[in-house]
């Protein structure tokens, strides 16, 4: 290029012409071009050399790399470069830092693993993206629950009990939350005068002589409500039936309702429709029985443990 | 006919490209709209509405199809029959396939649109249209060849030009595919729905042979055709060196066809098989540098030019975006650097930068160039250009710095662990913090869309002005008479 440039005579076109006017200068290819080209390849060659490349029949160029992992009878061992083996490394450095702390775990009960201050910081850094990747997509973040999805973890009133054995357990079996419907069972009066007792326990001003007939349907083997959520229906955590005398609702949005009439509305379409939405899923075989554990400590942190 | 030079009409079809031409912009006005739909999409969610017909899982495809094979690919029908005749002084051969390569790729664009909103796909990139309308684009095609052969075989120039060998390559190589790629069996004859021949991680490595020679072949080899066109037309100039082109464009045609496997890094994909698509990106790094060379040199001596002429600075922007995505694609196609760049914006990005800042501002480049040849006349304003040009290159640098950052970032947040060895971030926390940056792309968009409607406006102006002229030409010939 430099010579053609300083040629006094210029460029030489081909001689051809197209169009009109379309010509080509005959210039050689750029100095820098061709070694950079030439680079190029020997990177390729030595790209090949270090990695898995040509195919050979059957087998493969396994190259020169080689990582260095720790197999399943626990032995230190060489493989040549590959994704699998790249994959083992890695995860295993990662184990081995987390290891002490969740041997830690295991081995305590859980009442003192909060109580000790490093492992306590280990639960929120391994309890955050746990949670967020896991469980928030319904629990939401930080725990704070749906209503019409997921119940609220970070207050004191729990379905199937907040102790760290009853979260362990709901975590590592998921639930299943089940109310029959009572629209062919019961008269619309009469579901409306329940609707009307229901949430008289919660403190709303209702029609005082619906509640009380509500009431007595309640407590009476027609309807027979006491079965699952009890004679003073607080709910049984033993088979998750819910608290009906406290404000916190999950599935009939009544602090969202406007007036009285929205209110019953909500809560006679529960009583008639019954719930099988309330489902969470089994994390066992998802989550390893460590990260179950501290999990466990990490939601009955966020202040609603018993 | 009409605002087209009688002579010139008679020695060229030019009516094919004219139709071309305008779908082409049509296409590019209608495909980029909906891009900027689903870049908002991504950051107002609210605007999917709860439609399925226009969520972006549906609408993603309906953009990537108008803006690849409608705004690009009427662009490259227009231009390839604008240069084959041009530089083989013939018109084109094919009588009645000539027509019908534009309905029924007209055809393809709408119907796949509607069946991708409807929710018919095969599931593969650039690639999913189903069934029956591949066995349309196949006949469209074989058709598209031999008109190009024909024309090719009849020229009444001893030499075949350096542009046309690109557009040969950019047709041999789809036709081959399309072809494989979409060997797929039908569940019945009146169904849309087919299964893929191939399955595991074969089909997946036929997908990406094909996903990247699309880019490959109809993204680069075919556009690098227009640019040997256009490029030393417009500046009235010489290609810089007839031997780089040759060099380049059989070392681009070797190595292309061997890179796809690259889009399968850290997959089921056997090791040694995304080795090689490695290591063939990186020796595909300078015959592609060669198309950028040619061009930029090819320019040189022209330089005083680019303050006044905004048709040249598009095309030298177009090459300095090749440049920097071709440079860009094969450190990406590293393993170590796929590791971090792979499944993140950074992919969208680069994908952009090629499509936005080399394929479309070639195009934009070509078109404002032959467009006014076509109808006789010249662009009606290029005042307007200009703002065209700013708005698009403003639009492309948005778009690729919020990509980058985005991209960049996700990679590090979903690599990132705590020195307990636990994983820094949850997944959720990237994509919250994706948030700015996305409507940051969004608007990088919504500047290049505002530019291309100046586009089709001015070429619309433009237009009417050739045919009014042509018409009062026409008149007074007749008074004369």
């Amino acid at each position: 290029m430099a010579d053609n440039v300083q040629n006094n005579q210029g460029p030489q076109t081909t001689g051809h012409v197209w169009d009109g006017t379309l010509q080509e200068y005959n210039n050689p290819l750029p100095v820098w071009w061709t070694y950079a080209f030439y680079a190029t390849i020997v990177f390729a060659i030595a790209y090949w050399l270090y990695y898995p490349s040509w195919p050979i029949g059957q087998h493969f160029l396994t190259g020169f790399g080689k990582i260095e992992y720790t197999n399943a009878e626990g032995q230190k061992e060489d493989w040549h470069w590959n994704t699998r083996a790249k994959l083992l490394k890695e995860t295993e450095d990662a184990v081995a830092l987390q290891k002490p702390y969740y041997d830690k775990i295991m081995s305590l009960p859980f009442q003192q693993i909060s109580k000790d201050p490093q492992l306590y910081s280990f639960v929120q850094s391994a309890g955050k993206p746990l949670f967020a990747d896991n469980c928030a997509a319904c629990h939401q973040s930080g725990g704070s629950g749906k209503i019409g999805m997921a119940p609220n973890l970070a207050d004191d009133s729990w379905i199937y009990g907040g102790t760290y054995d009853k979260i362990q357990e709901t975590i590592t079996n998921g639930r299943h939350g089940y109310m029959p419907p009572f629209a062919e069972a019961l008269e619309p009066e009469q579901i409306d005068d329940l609707a009307n007792y229901v949430l008289s326990l919660s403190g709303n001003k209702v029609d005082p002589a619906k509640a009380a007939k509500g009431d007595e349907l309640f407590h009476s083997n027609t309807a027979a409500c006491f079965y699952c959520h009890g004679a003073n229906a607080k709910g049984r955590q033993d088979i998750g039936s819910a608290n009906l005398t406290d404000k916190i609702w999950l599935w009939a949005d009544v602090p969202d309702a406007q007036d009285t009439a929205g209110k019953v509305a909500l809560v006679t379409q529960v009583i008639k429709g019954g719930l099988n939405r309330g489902v969470m899923p089994t994390w066992q075989g998802r989550l390893s029985p460590e990260q179950i554990k501290l999990l466990t400590v990490y939601v009955h942190e966020f202040g609603g443990g018993q | 006919m009409s605002g087209s030079n009688p002579a010139l009409a008679e020695q060229y079809d030019y009516e094919i490209i004219k139709k071309f031409s305008i779908m082409s912009i049509v296409w590019a006005v209608v495909g980029m709209s909906v891009g900027v739909y689903i870049a908002s999409e991504l950051t107002w969610p609210f605007l999917n509405f709860d439609i399925p017909y226009i969520t972006f899982g549906r609408f993603r495809p309906v953009h990537t199809s108008a803006v690849i094979f409608g705004f690009g690919g009427s662009a490259l029908f227009a231009t390839s029959y604008y240069v084959v005749q041009r530089t083989c002084q013939t018109r084109l051969w094919g009588g009645g396939l000539i027509p019908f390569t534009f309905w029924g790729w007209q055809a393809v664009i709408v119907l796949a649109a509607i069946s991708y909103v409807l929710g018919y796909s095969q599931g593969r990139e650039y690639a999913e249209m189903e069934w029956p309308i591949d066995l349309l684009i196949e006949v469209i095609w074989v058709s598209y060849l031999a008109i190009f052969v024909g024309t090719l075989m009849k020229r009444k120039q001893p030499h075949i030009y350096v542009a046309n060998w690109f557009y040969l390559a950019f047709i041999l190589a789809t036709a081959l595919l399309h072809t494989f790629n979409n060997l797929a069996v039908p569940i019945g004859l009146f169904s849309m729905k087919s299964y893929s021949l191939f399955s595991g991680a074969q089909d997946a490595m036929v997908q990406w042979w094909y996903g990247h020679n699309a880019v490959g072949f109809f993204l680069t080899a075919a556009f690098l055709g227009m640019m040997y066109y256009f490029v030393p037309k417009h500046a009235g100039r010489p290609v810089y060196s007839y031997r780089l082109s040759i060099v380049h464009f059989w070392a681009l045609s070797f190595m292309y066809m061997w890179v796809g496997t690259h889009h399968l890094h850290w997959t089921a994909l056997p090791d040694w098989a995304s080795t090689l698509g490695a290591t063939f990106s990186i020796m595909l790094l300078l015959p592609s540098w060669g198309g950028m060379i040619n061009g930029i040199m090819t320019l040189s001596g022209a330089w005083d030019r680019l303050r006044t002429d905004y048709v040249m600075r598009f095309m030298i922007v177009a090459l300095s975006f090749y440049g920097m995505s071709t440079f860009e694609g094969p450190l990406m196609a590293l393993k170590d650097v796929n590791a971090l760049s792979h499944y993140t914006d950074w992919t969208v990005g680069h994908v952009h930068s090629g499509a936005l800042g080399w394929v479309a501002m070639i195009s934009f480049g070509s078109l404002y160039h032959m467009i006014p040849k076509l109808w006789n006349t010249k662009l009606w304003s290029e005042k307007l250009v200009g703002i065209h040009f700013w708005l698009a290159t403003i639009g492309v640098l948005l778009y690729i710095t919020a990509m980058w950052i985005s991209g960049i970032s996700q990679g590090l947040m979903w690599r990132a662990f705590d020195d307990y060895g636990n994983l820094q971030y949850s997944f959720v926390e990237s994509v919250a913090a994706m948030h700015p940056f996305y409507m940051m792309r969004a608007i990088g968009g919504m500047f290049f869309l505002t530019g291309m409607c100046i586009m089709a406006f001015n070429i619309f102006k433009t237009i009417r002005q050739g045919v009014h002229q042509a018409n009062v030409a026409g008149q007074t010939a007749v008074a004369a008479a």
